[in-house]
């Protein structure tokens, strides 16, 4: 029996998974990282627009701050998020981007005196202070109240990447590639760690630790049309939902993001709407500002995703042989801005559309792009049912963007999230809990359970091929549970996920190669993904609500009375055909921003009774201490520093004094 | 209105798996073209509905991760990047040289670079950690900008195998390896001066085992100038070990 | 990594001095070459004309008679670098036949430019070995023995002239490849096209190697008018034109 022990496991090479490494190693722990690919080519690297936190340099920021980030995030969640874990993410922001340019994050800076940028189709100059200069500087997102995404071009995900990256070598964590954890080894109440398949041997490891940690992304993979990579599948998130004790959170809530090149799929940044550029339909028309006047393409992903869709449903969409679509036009930016802050933008279009963004207007249209559920976790990162077991990133429903997640907010929280979380399993493993009590039987268990699942697959004789039903999958996925949702489609699917399911017990792999086999891969995967779907599909299902990214034409309102809950679901029993779903309800009365209309997209929520008696209680609060100042308000309405190591406990300077 | 007949690719593919007796073979596989497709697509189709067994790398699929390197028609490129509307009705493609070959098309570039970083230390080197809560040290815009013009590196590895040197000398740290070097010599942030660079690449297996045959810059798919920043380094190296 | 740092400074100044002293023995070659092709072709003025620059090799006009130890004294610096600049050199050619499959697998596989020609660069640069260090032993050994008829009478009666046929090409074809190279990995003049240099470096070859034709025809002329009377000096009252 093959065992490998480490203090701390983190699943996952992303930023989430390495930034959350370097925390535990550098408090002396043992680390060892598991990644399907070197760490360096993690989807992380594909974010490109930039990472919100509030440093307040430039002049479109001046007067931001914590307060600001936190509101919007909530706003952008649609109240669906967690208010103690948006507060702990606004405050620690800063100190990562902060944190980044020390490690070596090329950021882009302020350059002091007058500029000309694009806002709303028209060239405008902007005046930078000079006490500004060469400070961090930020662009302009979908949701946000102020310029706020720290970028490095479009490559940010790439340049936070390497740089953390980088920092895990510095620090001597060694990371295993190649290798999947198939399995976590738990006894129904503490993670022990994972089973381990070394992608290129075949072999299975019993890999055993005292903490932990799920960083491996999101599931945009259950969909056919999707801007993720294709490792994102959502693994660690279904060996989670194996377990039967670990829970998953808010499944449905599924970003599609607008911007994606028609019809590869391809992101192109939402910084190409926040430095300026619009969106036209077949005839030419900018029709953003006729449904949402006062954001425009700049509302949340959620809302222009959505009247992208509806404006195509009306006839409006540009004739392509693979279908109607809308362009995005950044011509207006001008050649020197695309070459300098949207080259990769450039070379998207260049590669894959052979067109010139300078010139040319990009197709695009909507395509699945994040993961807002994934592993519940509490605030330090720790996953609901079973002890040493973290998740952190995309992976995990730590809950900070409810239903919809702000643009710049995902990469912000997987450092953030890094940094927080890593202390939190360092504390563990310094704790008496954090003590390994382990029987190798139940490795052996584990292991012998894997070797025979796979054994299964392998010589079970089966008919089905896995990649038919993968691919029937996605396209179903796509059809029935995609930006538009509706009762009788979400039971097709359901239904038909079910039958999918079935059929997968029974799979066909012809290549009989024990070690590097991705037909393999393909099969055992296609099984855990079908749980996911049907997470998805049947918390989209049960969710006769519309909110943030889950719209459902039957129930178009937003329905706080019933449904300010977090979905639930767990697989309690292997043998069950669906997941079990359970609610945990949001408390208004402890929220510092009780729920409201966002500032865009519709108006017409239904209100949950205590968000009027909330709401008094906190302008009175405000009214009360009209002479404290906003931290100390703050405090009053929503204490979350306890919640934070003290290390990222401190205030964050600014540049131009506190706003 | 009818589509127009599509081509007919034949695509020739090096087939190897280590352990397996058999030597490495090309093998064809007929497919036929699509609109727009790129070689990411031709692969999977040929996974899909010919060989469920060959073996590839893609990641992001669309040229940002350096995951996809191969040699198409003997030249290092990304595949996902590569449109087959842009070669021929017949191509081969060939796993990257220099690195360990996983199996047909996948090789070992993690491994690699690792060890390059490792021995490069390709980090920032500082004393003191950085104060979280105060204020970012300011950096002129244009040096932020020149240090991510050296940053967008992918690690994909063509570099390495478009390098002559690097096929004959296994040890050549190569453009990928320079080129960090290079952007940590911009980088103020990182504390270590020119001898502590020289240290790492003033030699033959560095900077100095470099003989200039632009491979690495003719392929590199993110259009890095690695001439020029390899002439930079080799400068300010000579300049170093002459002093 | 401080001691290592200085561990390096103290016994490392080695490879950057080696590479500097490859690229400067080069570029002094090179200048040389061109000097000596001018000097050689200057037979195509007149007789008179070549046994003047001779003589003024030999310090006839600095010092009023002639020495022909300053021909030696020129060949023998030269040969220097020769040998110095091949030694050093000689690193980067493949060590043995391994690193030589290598480079040729990648080459014919690659068909770049670049990497192609510097196996050409090589095989002139081996080839130099002995086609160059022949010629130098003679004016090293025999420097009184230059002018219109001595040189012409080496060139034909004695059987040179299929040598320096050879060793025009080989030489002119290296020293181009050479400059080439050497601007590229100096990166000087900052960011020069390399297409234009490319060309300038044809030019510089067929130049030169035209020169040299026209030059060694024009030997092979007067060394077969002059063959029955091989030995015999020229002086200003003896040129072929007088007789």
């Amino acid at each position: 029996m093959r065992i490998f022990y480490t203090d701390v496991l983190v699943v996952g090479g992303g930023l989430a998974g390495l930034r959350a490494a370097v925390g535990a190693r550098r408090r002396g722990h043992d680390v060892t990282i598991l990644s399907l690919v070197p760490p360096k080519r993690s989807h992380s690297a594909a974010a490109q627009g930039g990472m919100q936190a509030s440093l307040a340099n430039t002049t479109k920021g001046a007067g931001d701050n914590e307060d600001v980030h936190f509101e919007d995030t909530v706003r952008g969640s649609d109240w669906g998020c967690d208010q103690v874990v948006a507060r702990m993410f606004a405050h620690t922001a800063p100190k990562a981007v902060r944190e980044l340019a020390a490690w070596g994050v090329p950021w882009n800076r302020v350059t002091a005196g007058t500029r000309e940028v694009v806002m709303d189709g028209k060239h405008v100059t902007l005046e930078e202070p000079a006490l500004a200069h060469g400070l961090i500087t930020a662009r302009d997102f979908g949701g946000t109240k102020k310029w706020r995404t720290c970028y490095v071009s479009d490559g940010t995900g790439h340049a936070m990447l390497y740089a953390v990256s980088d920092r895990a070598i510095a620090e001597g964590i060694p990371v295993h590639e190649r290798k999947e954890a198939i399995a976590l080894i738990h006894d129904g109440g503490r993670c022990h760690g994972a089973i381990v398949r070394d992608l290129v041997s075949g072999d299975l490891t019993a890999y055993l630790a005292r903490a932990t940690c799920i960083a491996t992304g999101g599931f945009g993979r259950l969909y056919r049309s999707t801007t993720n990579a294709v490792i994102n599948e959502g693994m660690g998130a279904a060996i989670a939902l194996e377990t039967g004790a670990a829970t998953l959170a808010n499944m449905e809530a599924v970003q599609f993001h607008p911007t994606a090149i028609f019809p590869a799929g391809i992101l192109v940044t939402e910084g190409c709407r926040g430095d300026g550029g619009v969106l036209r339909d077949a005839a030419g028309h900018r029709f953003m500002p006729d449904y949402e006047p006062e954001k425009k393409e700049l509302a949340s992903r959620d809302v222009v995703s959505r009247r992208m869709e509806q404006h195509l449903r009306a006839g409006h969409g540009a004739t392509s042989p693979f279908g109607q679509h809308l362009w995005l036009d950044i011509t207006l930016l001008g050649t020197a801005h695309i070459d300098g802050k949207l080259r990769e933008v450039k070379e998207i279009c260049r590669n894959f559309l052979g067109i010139d963004p300078a010139r040319d207007w990009i197709a695009v249209r909507p395509a699945q792009h994040y993961s807002m559920g994934g592993i519940r976790t509490d605030a330090t990162g720790a996953a609901r049912g079973l002890v040493g077991l973290y998740a952190c990133g995309e992976a995990a429903c730590w809950d900070l963007h409810g239903f919809n997640r702000l643009g710049g907010n995902s990469v912000a929280e997987t450092v953030v999230a890094g940094m927080i979380v890593g202390e939190h399993i360092a504390d563990l493993c310094e704790s008496s809990d954090g003590d390994l009590t382990f029987s190798t039987a139940l490795a052996a268990e584990f292991l012998s359970r894997e070797e025979a699942r796979l054994g299964a697959l392998l010589h079970g004789g089966g008919a089905e091929s896995p990649v038919a039903l993968m691919t029937r999958m996605q396209t179903l996925m796509t059809d029935n549970v995609g930006i538009f949702r509706r009762g009788d489609l979400l039971q097709d699917a359901v239904t038909e996920l079910r039958a999918l399911s079935v059929r997968a017990r029974n799979l066909h792999v012809g290549t009989q190669r024990r070690g590097a086999n991705p037909e393999l891969v393909t099969a055992y995967r296609l099984q855990r993904m079908l749980k996911l779907s049907l997470c998805v599909t049947e918390g989209a299902l049960a969710r006769t609500e519309s909110r943030g990214a889950h719209f459902r034409e039957d129930y178009p309102r937003r329905d706080d009375a019933t449904w300010l809950q977090r979905t639930l679901a767990t697989w309690p029993d292997p043998e069950q055909a669906t997941p079990t779903l359970a609610y945990e309800p949001l408390d208004v009365m402890s929220m510092e921003l009780p729920p409201g209309w966002r500032g865009y997209g519709a108006r017409d929520a239904i209100e949950h009774p205590d968000t009027e008696r909330r709401a008094r209680e906190v302008a009175a609060l405000r009214e009360a201490r009209p002479a404290a100042d906003r931290h100390a308000l703050q405090a009053a309405l929503l204490p979350f520093l306890h919640l934070l190591p003290p290390r990222l406990r401190g205030p964050n300077a600014r540049a131009g004094g506190d706003a | 209105m009818s589509a127009p007949t599509p081509r007919r690719l034949t695509i020739h593919i090096l087939r190897s798996a280590p352990g397996d007796d058999a030597t490495p073979h090309f093998e064809a596989f007929r497919i036929d073209e699509s609109e727009g497709m790129t070689l990411f697509i031709a692969l999977n189709e040929i996974r899909a509905n010919l060989d469920p067994s060959l073996q590839f790398d893609f990641v992001c699929r669309a040229g940002i991760c350096g995951s996809c390197g191969m040699l198409i028609n003997g030249r290092p490129g990304l595949a996902c990047s590569t449109l087959t509307h842009d070669l021929g009705t017949e191509f081969t493609l060939a796993p990257l040289p220099v690195f360990a070959v996983i199996g047909d098309l996948s090789v070992d570039t993690g491994r690699w670079m690792r060890a390059m970083s490792e021995r490069l230390e390709t980090w920032i080197h500082a004393t003191t950690d950085a104060d979280l809560d105060a204020v970012e040290p300011r950096m002129e815009p244009a040096l932020a900008e020149a240090i991510y013009e050296a940053d967008r590196c992918i690690e994909c590895g063509c570099c390495i195998a478009a390098c002559g040197t690097a096929q004959m000398r296994p040890d050549f740290v190569g453009a990928v390896g320079l080129n960090k070097i290079a952007r940590f010599r911009l980088d103020p942030r990182d504390e270590r001066e020119d001898a502590d660079h020289y240290a790492l690449v003033g030699n033959d297996d560095g900077v100095f085992g470099c003989m200039t045959l632009l491979g690495c810059h003719d392929v590199c798919p993110k259009g890095l100038s690695l001439r020029s920043q390899i002439a930079y380094l080799r400068r300010g190296m000579a300049a170093q070990g002459l002093r | 990594m401080d001691s290592s740092v200085e561990a390096h400074r103290a016994g490392g100044a080695w490879p950057a001095r080696l590479d500097v002293a490859q690229s400067a023995t080069g570029l002094c070659l090179a200048a040389f070459l061109m000097l000596h092709m001018a000097f050689v072709s200057s037979i195509l003025i007149s007789e008179r004309a070549f046994y003047t620059v001779a003589r003024f090799f030999e310090g006839q006009y600095l010092l009023g008679t002639s020495h022909p130890a300053i021909v030696s004294g020129v060949a023998a610096v030269v040969l220097l670098l020769f040998v110095v600049h091949a030694a050093l050199a000689m690193r980067k050619l493949p060590h043995d036949q391994h690193q030589l499959g290598a480079y040729r697998r990648h080459a014919a596989r690659f068909g770049h430019a670049d990497t192609s020609l510097w196996g050409w660069q090589a095989a002139t640069g081996f080839a130099l070995f002995f086609l160059g260090t022949i010629h130098l032993y003679g004016m090293l050994t025999r420097p009184a023995l230059i002018g219109p008829f001595e040189s012409a009478d080496r060139v034909w009666s004695g059987r040179m002239w299929p040598l320096y046929l050879v060793l025009l090409f080989v030489v002119e074809v290296h020293g181009g490849l050479g400059l080439y190279r050497l601007a590229l990995k100096w990166d000087w003049p900052r960011g020069v096209d390399r297409t234009r240099l490319r060309r300038l470096k044809t030019a510089f070859s067929v130049f030169f190697i035209t020169l040299g034709l026209v030059s060694l025809g024009a030997y092979v002329r007067i060394g077969i008018a002059h063959a029955d009377h091989a030995g015999e000096r020229w002086t200003p009252a003896l040129s072929t034109a007088g007789r």
